[in-house]
């Protein structure tokens, strides 16, 4: 069931350092877009993707691997996330001046809206422009709401995937996706109109 | 206009369920006619269509490269190295080391025993057979 080879879960039991590197390298990514999304900044996504595989190695012992282990480790990501949400809403650190550097190239972000391959200046400025209206879009959308957008529309994970990472019934997902997409619409409305013209 | 806009809400789930695949049978075939004869459906599909799309399409946002090495340098600084612990004897104990170490404390051994004066290593010129013929004593 579990998607995690069973000699790497014995290792990582083991507490093998090589196999921990060999599970970061496999899930960094993932674990890393998910929290940079949810939280607008790169930063606070290297600092919480950090927390949360440190927290997967702590646990590691209670993955009985009657699940899936990606599904296990982006519950940890999306409780972290959450948990840093409410950390920076206190001290109301609201800062996201990182939000116009999504196209950074020291990190060898790829990937772009409409596809690979190379795009002309003014369409590349225009899909970062995009970027940064999406991302601050989903900024605003209130903490459940972004979880849910988040995991469906950025990584295209299944309704039912969701509903075990987010421990929700399907109906709360579906209403809490429907409502999100309902704020990204208007909001990105007049741009994404723009944009076809 | 509250009636207009739950109106508007109820299209956005159903085309919301319909973009999801989450419709099947005659409820997928019903949206499916309505996003293509009814103006509101069709411009609503269209518009989740374009944000959908968009927010699929952004870009995938790498962990730096040095993070397996960040995660594993914050482990062992927080465990002081003790998180890494249960490896065998031979990940355990430096081996190599301890042969190295043991090579040159014989080595160091078999020098002190070959400069010493009371040593048996070193040749002892006094107790050396002599070369010369041993005059004879007997008259």
């Amino acid at each position: 069931m579990s998607d995690l080879e069973p000699s790497l879960l014995r290792r990582l039991k083991d507490r093998d350092e090589r196999a921990f590197r060999e599970l970061i390298e496999a899930h960094r990514d993932r674990v890393y877009n998910i929290s940079f999304r949810m939280l607008g900044s790169r930063a606070e996504a290297e600092d919480v993707a950090q927390e949360v595989f440190i927290a997967v190695f702590k646990t590691i012992e209670t993955f009985r691997g009657d699940s899936k282990f990606s599904t296990w480790l982006y519950r940890v990501a999306v409780n972290h996330c959450k948990n840093r949400i409410k950390y920076l809403a206190r001290r109301h650190d609201r800062d996201r001046d990182e939000l116009d550097e999504t196209t950074n190239v020291q990190h060898g972000a790829v990937g772009a809206i409409g596809g690979p391959g190379p795009r002309a200046p003014d369409h590349a400025l225009e899909a970062q422009q995009m970027e940064t209206l999406i991302q601050e879009a989903i900024a605003e959308l209130d903490e459940e709401q972004r979880i849910v957008v988040v995991l469906r529309d950025v990584e295209d994970l299944s309704i039912e995937e969701i509903c075990k990472i987010t421990d929700l019934p399907d109906g709360t997902v579906k209403s809490r996706l429907h409502r999100a997409r309902l704020v990204l619409r208007k909001k990105l409305q007049r741009h994404v109109g723009e944009s076809n013209e | 206009m509250s009636d207009e806009r739950s109106g508007e809400d109820l299209i956005i789930v159903e085309v919301s369920d319909f973009l999801d695949g989450t419709l099947q049978g005659p409820d997928k075939e019903a949206i499916a006619a309505k996003v293509t004869s009814d103006p509101d459906y069709k411009r609503i599909y269209e518009e989740m269509l374009e944000t959908k799309k968009a927010m699929s399409g952004m870009q995938k946002a790498r962990a730096p490269a040095t993070f397996a090495q960040d995660v594993t340098a914050t482990i062992h600084k927080r465990s002081a190295g003790r998180f890494f612990g249960r490896r065998t004897l031979g990940d355990r104990v430096p081996f190599g080391a301890l042969m190295i170490v043991a090579v040159l404390g014989l080595c160091m051994i078999a020098y002190l025993l070959w400069a010493s004066q009371t040593g048996s290593l070193k040749p002892n010129p006094s107790r050396a057979p002599t070369t010369e013929p041993i005059p004879s004593t007997t008259r």
